[in-house]
């Protein structure tokens, strides 16, 4: 079986973890090993470690700590679990949330291998309706400056306010954005309640992940 | 000058990231600030955007620091603004006072973190009294109290035109939830609405002689003798109490037949609304009350609101162990009504915590 290993960078609230849960679940029906990896190095509280139970408990490994796990450093940040820093070595799929926006791909350093993994894929998830991404010139350069990104995820949503026009609006922004970077739209992610009318909706071939948002089910 | 936004858009963003936006809309020219989680992202977002829209950023050696910068900036005519949290929010306190005793029209956005301590970094609604009467002074100050994304937007604007309309520090109150949540809101210029934007204005170096053209513009934060210290604190209260009743708001829901009266601020509003739409369906005449403005207190209108309801019990859900039920308690002194609490610091309340409550105390 081919290997995955994808690591999902952006700004925050653009979809990082909801995607990389998404894909961790859908890549484990598909009936790959899966590793799913939190990798916030800043503000550990804020991340999918309330879902860790939840998501073991349908077969994925999660490497990040739990609720009780560790303690909190305060404003020093957290520590990256050491498991972390391997998690390149293992079989399967490997799916890496990668927390806070600003430092784009450069959280990576910290894993061993990551310069020279052969099927890393580093994949920026963008949201038009966050304003410094909203339009074409904004998109080319947040990403310009995010260092290596191989892919962008088409991920253009207003919570539970999102319409299949605006994900198709947005999308289109994308690809425009995507085409000046010189780099793929992987896919466009669109919440599974609007599967029907997403159907009928064109995204220039781009492929349709359908997604189910988890993350509301983290109180924090 | 580049406008930052240009119309409506429906954005989709985290509370502190609104914030910076914002205060972009509201014309502000700088900001000064210190990290402190969880109010971080305001000063990242403004950083980011600032050098775009020809506005600027200076981060000082500490909060104590920030406070001042933003009290001169203020005098210079330069409308400031700085966000903190929880110790960040004590050491600003006497900034704070200075500008109260100044009256000098700052904005500070806190996002309350928990306590005590100096490095607890998560949620709580901890920060009530020492935002409303933190300082060695009067709690002269102007404090919202948000519920939700849109009014994060709303309220900065607004509290940028209350603090240089009226003169009295005007703060903005978040928490950690609503720092961190996304939720989708409405962006917009408030020009375009019809919101005008208050346009600040130096309060030193005026021009014309003093004594022939004007008064002296004579801001003192300094007091040596007691009996004009009583006269500035006096006149200072006179001016607050003219202010408080365009000031004042609040929100106010099924009221009038209420058994019983759910009392909330901020995140917990959310909580409350839920919870008194279900105990009406289910056939329990409650109530709902939040205080969008901590200070000034809406006292009259809670006393209103419980007289006409006849209410019997009020209950004050809140993320911490009776800052809100104490302010309630000195503003509403004489009342019969029962004062209850479901009061939980640190811990986010949901609906349902509210609605057994409620069923525990009929």
């Amino acid at each position: 079986m081919k290997r995955i290993v994808e690591a999902y960078i952006g700004e925050y609230a653009s979809g990082k973890s909801e995607n990389a849960i998404n894909r961790a679940l859908e890549l484990k029906q598909a009936g790959f090993e899966v590793t799913l990896v939190d990798l916030d190095t800043v503000e550990p509280f804020y991340t999918l470690r309330p879902l860790k139970a939840w998501l073991e408990d349908r077969g994925i490994t999660v490497v990040g700590w739990g609720p009780k796990d560790s303690f909190g450093l305060g404003e020093a940040g957290g520590l990256v679990k050491p498991a972390a820093r391997w998690v390149l070595r293992r079989e399967g799929a490997v799916i890496l949330d990668i927390g806070y926006g600003v430092y784009g791909a450069k959280t990576l350093n910290l894993l061993e291998g990551a310069d020279r993994d052969p099927d890393l894929q580093v994949l920026a998830v963008i949201n038009t309706a966050r304003p410094m991404t909203a339009t074409k010139e904004d998109i080319v350069e947040y990403v310009s400056n995010l260092g290596r990104v191989d892919g962008l995820v088409s991920n253009s949503h207003l919570g539970s306010e999102t319409t299949v026009d605006f994900i198709v609006e947005g999308h289109r922004v994308i690809m425009e954005a995507a085409a000046e970077l010189g780099i793929p739209v992987v896919c466009v992610a669109v919440e599974d309640s609007l599967r029907d009318e997403a159907l009928q909706a064109d995204f220039s071939g781009v492929s349709v992940r359908f997604i189910n948002r988890y993350m509301p089910g983290a109180m924090w | 000058m580049e406008k930052p936004i240009t119309g409506t858009m429906k954005a989709f963003m985290t509370g502190n990231e609104i914030v910076a936006w914002a205060a972009l809309a509201a014309q502000a020219d700088i900001m000064f600030g210190y990290p402190i989680t969880p109010q971080n992202e305001i000063m990242h977002y403004w950083t980011r955007l600032a050098p775009k829209y020809k506005r600027e950023f200076l981060q000082t050696e500490d909060e104590i620091s920030a406070g001042f910068t933003v009290c001169g900036a203020v005098q210079a005519g330069r409308k400031a603004f700085t966000a903190t949290a929880g110790p960040g929010n004590v050491l600003m306190q006497e900034p704070f006072g200075m500008a109260e005793a100044m009256r000098l029209p700052i904005v500070a956005v806190i996002q309350q973190r928990g306590g005590p301590s100096s490095g607890t970094v998560v949620y709580s609604q901890q920060e009530v009294t020492l935002t409303t009467y933190g300082g060695n002074g009067e709690g002269h100050r102007i404090v919202y109290s948000t519920s939700t994304h849109q009014e994060i937007f709303d309220y900065v604007i607004k509290a940028f035109n209350t603090a240089w309309k009226y003169r009295f520090p005007t703060f903005v109150m978040g928490d950690g939830y609503q720092a961190k949540m996304r939720e989708p809101l409405e962006i917009y210029d408030p020009e375009e609405r019809g919101l005008a934007i208050e346009p600040a204005r130096p309060l030193v170096g005026l021009p014309g002689s003093i004594g022939v053209d004007r008064e002296p513009a004579h801001l003192c934060n300094i007091y040596s003798l007691e009996e004009e210290l009583y006269e500035v604190v006096l006149e200072l209260d006179r001016a607050y109490q003219e202010i408080a009743p365009q000031v004042v708001e609040y929100e106010e829901k099924m009221c009038d037949d209420a058994e019983i009266i759910v009392l909330s601020h901020g995140v917990v509003s959310r909580a409350a609304d839920d919870a008194v739409k279900t105990l009406r369906e289910k056939g329990i005449n409650a109530g709902y009350f939040r205080h969008i403005t901590l200070r000034p207190f809406p006292a009259q209108q809670l006393r209103d609101a419980i007289k006409k309801s006849g209410a019997r019990k009020i209950l004050v859900a809140e993320s911490s162990y009776g800052q809100l039920m104490r302010l309630v308690r000195q503003e509403i002194y004489g009342e019969t009504v029962e004062i209850c609490g479901l009061l939980k610091p640190g811990v986010g309340i949901v609906d349902h915590d509210i609605f057994d409550k409620v069923k525990e105390l009929l």
